[in-house]
């Protein structure tokens, strides 16, 4: 038997067979590379019988899926009915070992953003079902209850969760400043999606090479400090790197349910120490001695300037385009084509070598080249524009007062992980 | 601010009403369009070689994200010429057509080679040994019929959302690939 | 107590993590980096066996260690895999232990927190925000003024080289933003920061479109700072294929008004060779009785830079060669490597340049017998300089070193004399240098002269070269035939013989075959069947040879009329415009710029600006 597959099929694999008594087809190609001819055997020799396994894939999908919105259901069960931990932390379990170790964690919802993307820009483009239910069941669950997606269905999101014994604090001005890190990774992730140069969230994913214990050797050692960070602080990826999870914020601001301070609060501040993302806010009485005029003064300066820091990113990732379209294939290829073409080689890369073999022109590589780039100048432009309003918004944001008589929820930030409920004593 | 506390309240909750159905109306209208299209036509899902295109330059056996990589080497029986002298199994200038190691082309030992009848052989590719180098890929495509090539075996592949291993591929060989066409075979 | 096994456990687990993770990098390292597979000695062993059979010392120590290398190899694998089982079960040990010494420790405060501040982390947080998307401003644009320069990528007339003013005053303008940022945060007003931010946002807002109009600038500018990128080596450009890859070609130009004109020249010296262009550098070649001269001429300004005779060459004849005034002494043209740049005349001297116009070397090939002059361009492949010499005598190809002129190889040719010049094809990754002669096609491997085969079909007096594209080769000779050939195989695919070109040279795309004939008729064949698929006959002469660029093919008739068609399907005359200059030799074309030698002298035309 040549392959290692056995004949018998299971449910989760089918079996392409090739069968021996097919007649003899070939490839145009083929017939062009065919130097000897098929042998005439006399000792009843036959073909061997080869087998191929393809996983049943439309299975895996179902399975998937319905898990990805059972898990959610149970959270959000577990965390805005019942108010307890435990089904979280079970979650967790079966998130990390199903979605991260068994299926390798791939597809994501993290990655599917980029799908997503390119399904927009692209009409030609079929996105994956399972990709597009990865990217689209999440939302609508944080419409419906909040980040129930990060808090313990999403394998990256559970692994830290579970590997989290400590909460030390990070200085709060910080991880607000560095909140605009996620958006920025966002968009470039999207810029570099739809130019078709590269899935960056797939290419720099901290965990995935921990998931399938192997892969690139840096990235595994990212993951592993981001890993041994996550243990003594809360969710450091979460909040400082995932753009799914910026993304996510956005619909949890306005989700129908939510998580809720308990009734007949005492203010006695355990939840909000307890709290890993810093999602609960204190009462705040503001007692700066700043004039009301100035801080309007300061908001309409920020909106004025909310157009020119605009203007700003757009130009500086405009100069910065031509540089940037280097990532894609096709501009690599044509640089590397045109130089050889100045001053051809007699040893040739790889690469020329197939380009040649292949008769493609390099009229035609460089109006593919030249597609490319004038379309990172547009998308980039765009993308730079976005990063000048996300740091305008986030600034204006900073600049608002507002007075809290009780705790309150930042709706943004709760990753629905149901560590408080335990700490407040007014729950029994 | 104390003059209206009774009227905020009531206009944050229209406000995130507005939101949620602002919120809820694009989802469903993203997902609704995707939805259309990707019900209409098939997704282009397993990454698969394109054996026309393959240079057999080598890096599927380095790029891959598995220790091991997932492209091995399969053998098109039905392609084959059975030739004595294999220009995937023995090296260019192999002086004995024997199983030493000097004459050799695959650096795994994973070819399998079996006497059927004179002047035939039959090659098989032991694929727990398999790398995926592609050397003899390259030596039968260059002196034989082409009957040993690259795929990406769909039981080892994870099949990543992007697949590295086309991200370094010099002649864009690797492509996505429907379904119901997993393996993109020369004798199918 | 408890505590305490907690801790240690812990405290073991995650030394072991440590020590054990180094090493499974160092194994990491070992099974990709240096591949026990690929070893060295085993290689070059087998090397030495190949050359010298029956070594038996030799072969049983080849197999040792190949049985070594192998044994290494998947042990290593096996470790690593092992390895990472191992790893993965002591982090669970590891944070297992943690929880269970954390577990009674709740999140609670040990004393009193101070009341949070939130006014305070939220002024705080906007000046970490300023400074952050500040250094990403920063980042961003020392990431474009690293990157740029080592791109070369003269195709866009913002990104271009010239562009590097631009990256110049936006880092200025970045580092004015953070000396700007930096006093001001040790004040406890945000206002000023802010100001800061606006004033330096302003600041290089207003600075960078300065910058880029800069860049906008006339490529006369553009071209002083740097070279274009796309050479056009010898006859008809790289490879001599007649396909160029130059980008944003000028469409339309005339040397009488000025229109589009970057520069017109004399050629002190009479010839029929066109010109070639690398850097930023023009070469080209005149003779006369008196004198042989290669010339090189600024593609910015026109001015001539240096000139080089072929005299004091030993072997060289006192008397030229008779020629014939449609020939000349100087028909061949030049070739170079961006290196160095060699030019060939019809008394068979051959000299070779660098690019400052230093001779390198010269010898004499030995007088052509030829009955209208020798007319054969030169060609470059790599760093060697391809002669085909096909006079009445000894027919020949040979490939000298360019650097010293060197003899690498040399083959007889069995066929008559002829005036085409070879060609680099690409077939399946492999370049095939190929020559026309009378009667036959024939493919050499350009590094050793191997010859790979050989078609007949042609006849008569051939001066018209071959060209190639997608494995297939074609060649003409008028009253012959042009043929198709697979250049895998060497088999003849198809032949035509329609209209036929006599000095011009066809070209051909993917698809389509296109040919000028001496009698004024514009050919397109179709590539895979030989079918015509179109013809123009347009009621003049040409000599010089179509190039495509662009998807467009430029022809010159020899009265100076300039037709560019769509090299496509359809063939359409997309624009024709007179230059009212006659001409003979085939343009040059790089990026923005066409050079055109008429019968009198040189002129470059460029894109508008």
């Amino acid at each position: 038997m040549l392959n290692a597959v056995k004949k018998s099929a299971t449910l989760s694999t089918r079996i392409l067979r090739i069968w021996a008594t097919l007649p003899f087809l070939f490839h145009a190609g083929v017939a062009g590379a065919q130097r000897f001819p098929k042998p005439d055997f006399e000792s009843g020799y036959k073909y061997p019988e080869l087998y191929y396994a393809i996983p049943n894939e439309s299975l895996w999908t179902a399975v998937d899926i319905t898990l990805l919105a059972a898990l959610m259901s149970v959270v959000a069960w577990a965390v805005i009915k019942r108010r307890t931990r435990a089904p979280v932390v079970v979650t967790s379990v079966i998130s990390v070992a199903y979605f991260g170790f068994f299926r390798s964690g791939c597809v994501c919802s993290i990655g599917a953003i980029q799908n997503v993307a390119v399904a927009l820009a692209d009409s030609s483009y079929v996105i994956p079902p399972s990709a597009l239910l990865f990217f689209i069941l999440p939302i609508i669950f944080a419409i419906l209850a909040g980040r129930v997606f990060c808090a313990g269905v999403c394998p990256l999101g559970a692994l830290q969760e579970l590997v989290n014994v400590k909460s030390y604090r990070l200085s709060k001005a910080l991880t607000a400043a560095l909140s605009i890190i996620p958006w920025i990774y966002l968009i470039f992730a999207v810029l570099f999606a739809v130019t078709r140069s590269g899935f960056i969230i797939c290419r720099f994913d901290p965990f995935i090479g921990i998931f399938r214990l192997g892969g690139d050797i840096g990235m595994i050692v990212f993951g592993a400090l981001l890993l041994v960070a996550a243990i003594f602080t809360g969710r450091p990826f979460c909040r400082l790197h995932c753009p799914y999870g910026a993304l996510l914020s956005l619909f949890a601001r306005v989700s129908v349910w939510k998580v809720k301070i308990t009734p007949g609060c005492i203010s006695c501040e355990l939840c909000h120490n307890a709290c890993p993302v810093d999602a609960i806010r204190a009462p705040y009485a503001n007692k700066v001695k700043e004039s009301r005029a100035q801080g309007v003064k300061r908001i309409l300066l920020y909106l004025l300037l909310l157009p020119a820091m605009a203007c700003a990113g757009a130009l500086t990732l405009r100069v910065a385009s031509n540089s940037l379209s280097r990532v894609n294939k096709d501009v690599r290829l044509y640089d590397m084509v045109a130089q050889n073409e100045a001053t051809p080689q007699d040893v040739q890369l790889p690469e020329l070598e197939a380009f040649y073999g292949q008769g493609g022109t390099v009229e035609e590589l460089s109006r593919r080249a030249a597609t490319v780039e004038a379309d990172f100048r547009r998308y980039a432009t765009a993308a730079g524009a976005l990063m000048g309003m996300v740091v305008g918004f986030t600034l204006i944001g900073l600049s608002l007062k507002r007075t809290r008589k009780t705790y309150e929820i930042n709706d943004a930030a709760c990753v629905h992980c149901a560590r408080c409920f335990s700490y407040c004593p007014q729950k029994k | 601010m104390g003059h209206n506390i009774a009227n905020p309240v009531s206009r944050k909750k229209f406000l995130r009403l507005c939101g949620s159905i602002a919120a809820g109306v694009a989802a469903a209208s993203i997902s609704g369009v995707l939805l259309r299209r990707a019900l209409t036509a098939q997704p282009r899902y397993f990454w698969q070689i394109d054996p026309m295109k393959c240079t057999c330059c080598g890096r599927c056996a380095t790029a891959c994200v598995l220790p091991v990589s997932a492209v091995k080497c399969i053998h098109a029986n039905k392609v084959c010429g059975y030739c004595d002298l294999c220009g995937g199994y023995y090296r260019t200038n192999a002086k004995d057509l024997n199983t030493a190691a000097e004459n050799l082309r695959c650096p795994t030992g994973a070819i399998e080679r079996k006497f059927v009848e004179d002047p035939y052989f039959e090659y098989a590719i032991n694929e727990s040994l398999c790398n995926g180098c592609g050397k003899c890929a390259k030596g039968c495509n260059s002196f034989g019929n082409g009957s040993l090539y690259l795929q990406v075996k769909r039981d080892l592949c994870k099949n990543c959302n992007e697949c590295q291993i086309a991200n370094v591929c010099p002649s864009g060989a690797i492509m996505q690939v429907a379904y119901d066409k997993a393996y993109m075979l020369k004798d199918a | 107590m408890k505590k305490k096994i907690f801790r240690n456990i812990a405290i073991v687990s995650a030394i072991f993590i440590v020590a054990f993770s180094a090493m499974l990098i160092t194994n990491y390292f070992q099974v990709r980096g240096f591949d026990p597979l690929q070893a060295e000695v085993v290689e070059t062993l087998k090397q030495i066996n190949d050359e010298n059979a029956g070594n038996v010392k030799l072969q049983e120590q080849i197999r040792q260690l190949d049985l070594l290398a192998r044994r290494a190899y998947f042990v290593r694998l096996d470790h690593l895999r092992s390895g990472v089982y191992i790893m993965v079960a002591m982090l669970v040990v590891f944070v297992a232990a943690l929880r269970f010494y954390f577990a009674e420790e709740k999140n609670i405060p040990g004393k009193q927190i101070s009341p949070v501040d939130d006014w305070m982390e939220k002024t705080l947080a906007r000046k970490y925000v300023a400074w952050i998307a500040g250094g990403l401003v920063a980042a961003a644009l020392v990431f474009v003024f690293f990157t740029a320069p080592f791109l070369k990528s003269g195709t866009d007339a913002l990104m271009g080289q010239p562009a590097g003013d631009v990256y110049a005053a936006a880092e200025q303008s970045a580092a004015g933003e953070g000396e700007n940022v930096a006093p001001s945060a040790g004040e406890d007003t945000v206002e000023n920061t802010a100001d800061g931010l606006a004033e330096s946002l302003a600041e290089a807002v207003g600075e960078n479109p300065e910058g880029a109009q800069e860049a906008q600038n006339p490529a006369e500018e553009a071209a002083s700072v740097s070279a274009p990128k796309v050479a056009h080596s010898c006859f008809r450009g790289n490879n001599s294929n007649a396909v160029s890859p130059a980008r944003n070609v000028p469409v339309k130009w005339n040397p009488t008004t000025g229109e589009n004109i970057a520069w017109a020249s004399d050629i002190p010296r009479h010839g029929f060779n066109s010109p070639v262009i690398t850097g930023n550098k023009v070469f080209i070649t005149g003779a006369d009785e008196q004198a042989r001269e290669l010339y090189c001429y600024d593609l910015t300004t026109g001015k001539l830079l240096w000139t080089l005779a072929a005299s004091n060459i030993p072997g060289s004849p006192s008397k030229m060669p008779e020629t014939t005034e449609d020939t000349g002494l100087a028909a061949s043209t030049v070739a170079t490597n961006g290196k160095q740049v060699c030019g060939i005349f019809a008394s068979g001297d051959l000299i070779c340049a660098d690019m400052e116009g230093k001779r390198l070397w010269a010898k004499n090939l030995g007088v052509p017998q030829n009955h209208y002059g020798y007319a054969s361009s030169l060609l470059t492949f790599g760093s060697l300089l391809i002669v085909q010499y096909d006079n009445s005598v000894a027919p020949k190809v040979m490939a000298l070193d360019m650097a010293t002129g060197d003899e690498r190889w040399t083959k007889s040719r069995t066929d008559k004399i002829t005036w085409s010049s070879p060609i680099i094809a690409y077939v399946n990754n492999q370049p095939q240098l190929v020559l026309m002669g009378s009667p036959s096609i024939t493919a050499y491997n350009p590094s050793n002269g191997e010859q790979y085969w050989r078609v007949e079909g042609l006849s008569g007096e051939v001066a018209s070269s071959p060209c190639s594209a997608a494995g297939v080769v074609f060649g003409a000779s008028e009253y012959a035939a042009l043929i198709a050939v697979n250049a895998t195989t060497g088999q003849t695919l198809w032949t035509a013989n329609d209209f036929l070109p006599e000095v011009s040279s066809p070209v051909a795309t993917k698809d389509n075959v296109y040919l000028a004939t001496s009698y004024g008729v514009l050919a397109c064949y179709d590539a895979q069947t030989g079918e015509l698929k179109r013809s123009h006959e347009l009621n003049t002469e040409f000599y010089s040879s179509p190039i495509i660029t662009e998807g467009k093919l430029y022809v010159f008739s020899n009265s100076g009329k300039m037709f560019i068609y769509s090299a496509n399907q359809s063939f359409d005359l997309l624009s024709s415009f007179d230059t009212g200059q006659k001409t003979f030799a085939t343009p040059a074309f790089t990026d923005g710029r066409i050079v055109v030698r008429t019968e009198k002298g040189i002129y470059c035309a460029k894109v508008e600006s």
